[in-house]
């Protein structure tokens, strides 16, 4: 397989830090961000400044208060960072549509095929940077390796505002250095468990065999071997937005009778109805497809003004397409239906409503 | 500290900062309220962080002090005391001893220096206003502010002066409620703040339809709003409330003029048959004539028809209809106007010979 170049980008304690881009008197005092308000509400983000008292996130607020009275905690404004985090991702897509957002705050960049700065991924990652420092006034760390899991302990290593680049030549090397416990996916549980059986760092992972590994972890062996030797193949995954939802049937004996086909355009159209209502789908375009005994197969389409997702809002329709096959003429072997040009969320949401702002 | 004071002074103080303090908290000291005595009068504080309440009682005799307590306890075991019965509440050290009658409490402190105050800050504008003005000002916007949008600074109340008048809008990027009252200050320049949701509906909480004044002030950070014996302050949202002015239509010269009541009892009778979602009402209008019908995916129907007073040309155009019931419900006047200009721009409705509220709906495509 070919190299790639992924890059992680990890916003510097984000909640807290726009929560101190908004609010000054924040700045340079240890903020809490606190997560469920609630006595056992746990810090969903903390400044640097709270960092040094030895806050954490996803520690119990209780204790963090103790650990630190002074601090000044704030409930999180999640609105405002969904706001930002959407900035963060149009900066992205200037770069590449390879995007895999983890969260608000962080995402993966596959810029493998981008000629952008010469390709070099560093450069760009520098860029993308700068980028986000002029649009939010925020500081990203971005980690630049040859896979993910590299990539993502990257950006760890220079925090904050942090640019590290693990080079193929200097993958081995790396991960042989890395304490175990700074390995994605092994955590406090596993890494007791590891260091009970002397591994200690990458090196030592690297001496075990891929079969013990998986008689002492389960499937997570596998995961554990490949990355000692620098394997991870995972690919940056950019959510593909579902273009067709459709259904079809095929019948045991050849159907003549179009009034039989229209009951039949009906039923699919109550389960094409329910699957796009669960996945809160509006389509457009309404397609029927039928498939003759002769295993020809033709396909009719409508557009409809007003986006739909009921079954009451396609069966009307169903006739009028079949009407425009041959099907009658002709016996049919099979039918289907299928909803495209799904509207987007928002526009779902508002399909009809028009904005006064 | 120690101090006595009757339950029947107590526990309204005790619900009014209660209000403002949520169950479920972050940070453990802002479940209690503060406490401070100070000569025979004892400050009551309750804060979430974003809205802050403090309130005074003249009528407690006792020691000097602050502390805080654990808010919500304090306030069942003062509702669930007898009528009439004296309250002595003793602090010592990290325990506050509440005793009244024969019932004795022991509740936990937290050190009141550790209480997070608003720190006062420097007044951009300072006025007095009638409490029930301010109320029905509110009452009649607040309705159409957003909730949880992302343009944050809608999620909240737009409070405007010039020096001669107050001006409140609101809006949710679909419609928009706008009251003005005449208001002298010694602004030169307009001055423009968000005041949060929350903090709004605290506020119509707290006020009364009274005739006497209550003070405003309001800082680059905070509002703050006084009566007698209690003080409201407010965190603003750090935002720039979007230029409405621009989309407020013209009165335009083919007006519906309809009886508010009927209107409105059509469209609700209507709206029962509307989508549930997106609550569409479809509005034909001829000559003195306005019909609406709704349907739904089941394919039901409704339709209404009112006599109203209109002389424009035929015109077909849908609405979120609870939009304008919105509207219509906080009109008080028997007659209201409607201006519709085409089925793409904003209708503005009107109370009929009132000229100070402005109601603005964009319509739905149909």
């Amino acid at each position: 397989m070919e190299k790639r170049k992924i890059i992680h980008i990890d916003m510097d304690a984000f909640y807290a830090s726009v929560e101190q881009r908004d609010f000054p008197e924040y700045r340079g005092k240890p903020l809490i961000v606190g997560g469920a308000p609630d006595k056992r509400g746990v810090v969903a983000a903390c400044s640097y400044e709270a960092r040094k008292f030895g806050i954490h996130s996803a520690m119990p607020s209780s204790r963090a208060y103790r650990l630190c009275p002074q601090a000044i905690f704030q409930r999180p404004r999640f609105d405002v960072y969904r706001q930002v985090s959407s900035q963060i991702a149009e900066v992205f897509k200037e770069y590449t549509d390879m995007i895999e957002p983890l969260s608000l705050d962080e995402a993966y960049l596959d810029v493998t095929d981008s000629d952008l700065h010469s390709g070099s991924a560093t450069l760009i990652a520098r860029n993308i940077k700068q980028d986000i420092k002029a649009k939010t006034g925020l500081t990203a760390s971005a980690g630049v390796s040859y896979n993910k899991f590299l990539a993502k302990i990257a950006s760890d290593m220079d925090k904050p505002d942090g640019l590290y680049v693990i080079r193929p030549e200097q993958g081995a090397e790396f991960i042989e250095q890395l304490p175990i416990g700074k390995f994605y996916g092994i955590g406090k549980a596993t890494e007791a468990k590891m260091l009970a059986l002397d591994i200690k760092s990458g090196k030592d992972l690297k001496l075990w065999p891929r079969e013990k590994l998986v008689s002492r972890f389960g499937k997570a062996g596998n995961y554990y071997y490949d990355i000692a030797q620098g394997i991870d193949n995972r690919p940056v995954v950019s959510s593909r937005i579902r273009k067709s939802l459709g259904t079809e049937t095929t019948f045991e004996h050849d159907l003549g009778d179009k009034q039989h086909m229209v009951t039949v355009l009906n039923e699919l159209a109550v389960k094409v109805a329910e699957s796009m209502q669960r996945r809160n789908l509006h389509a457009k375009t309404l397609t029927i497809k039928v498939k003759y005994a002769d295993f020809t197969q033709v396909t009719r389409s409508l557009t409809l003004e007003e986006a739909f997702s009921e079954v009451g809002s396609i069966t009307p329709h169903l006739p009028g397409l079949l009407d425009k096959t041959e099907a009658g003429d002709k016996k049919v072997r099979l039918l289907g239906v299928t909803a495209s040009s799904f509207l987007s969320e928002n526009e779902a949401d508002n399909q009809a409503q028009i904005d006064l702002l | 500290m120690k101090f006595i004071i009757k339950r029947e002074e107590l526990l309204p103080a005790l619900q009014i900062v209660n209000g403002v303090i949520e169950r479920r908290q972050t940070l453990p000291i802002l479940s209690n309220l503060m406490l401070s005595a100070k000569k025979d009068s004892l400050i009551l504080t309750g804060t979430d962080m974003e809205v802050e309440l403090i309130t005074t009682l003249n009528q407690a005799l006792g020691a000097d002090g602050e502390t805080t307590l654990p808010a919500r306890k304090l306030l069942d075991i003062c509702r669930a005391l007898p009528e009439n019965s004296d309250i002595t509440i003793n602090v010592n050290g990290d325990k506050a001893q509440v005793t009244s009658g024969k019932s004795r409490f022991t509740l936990s402190t937290l050190p009141a220096q550790e209480y997070p105050l608003v720190e006062e800050t420097e007044a951009i504008v300072e006025f007095e206003i009638k409490q029930n003005t301010f109320k029905s000002l509110l009452d009649k916007t607040s309705f159409a502010m957003a909730q949880q949008d992302v343009r944050y600074y809608l999620n909240g109340l737009l409070l405007e002066l010039d020096g001669k008048k107050l001006r409140a809008v609101a809006t949710d990027g679909h419609r928009l409620a706008l009251c003005d009252t005449d208001l002298e200050t010694n602004l030169t320049e307009k001055v423009q703040v968000i005041v949060p949701r929350k903090g709004v509906l605290e506020l119509i909480r707290l006020s009364q339809d009274k005739d006497e004044n209550i003070k405003v002030k309001i800082s680059t950070n905070h509002i703050t709003i006084s009566w007698s014996d209690l003080h409201f302050t407010s965190k603003l949202i750090d935002g720039k409330f979007p230029d409405y002015t621009r989309v407020i239509p013209e009165e335009g010269n083919a007006p519906i003029l309809a009886d508010r009541e009927q209107l409105k009892q059509s469209l609700t009778r209507a709206s029962i048959l509307s989508n549930e979602k997106y609550r569409g009402v479809r509005i034909l209008l001829e000559k003195n004539k306005l019909r609406a019908l709704a349907h739904n995916p089941e394919q039901e129907e409704a339709e209404e028809e009112l006599e109203v007073n209109y002389d424009g040309s035929d015109m077909e155009i849908g609405f979120n209809v609870s939009y304008l019931l919105d509207a219509l419900g906080i009109i008080k006047t028997n007659q209201v106007i409607l201006t519709v200009s085409d089925p793409n721009s904003s209708c503005l409705v009107l109370p009929e010979g009132e000229s100070r509220c402005k109601y603005v709906v964009m319509p739905m495509r149909l």
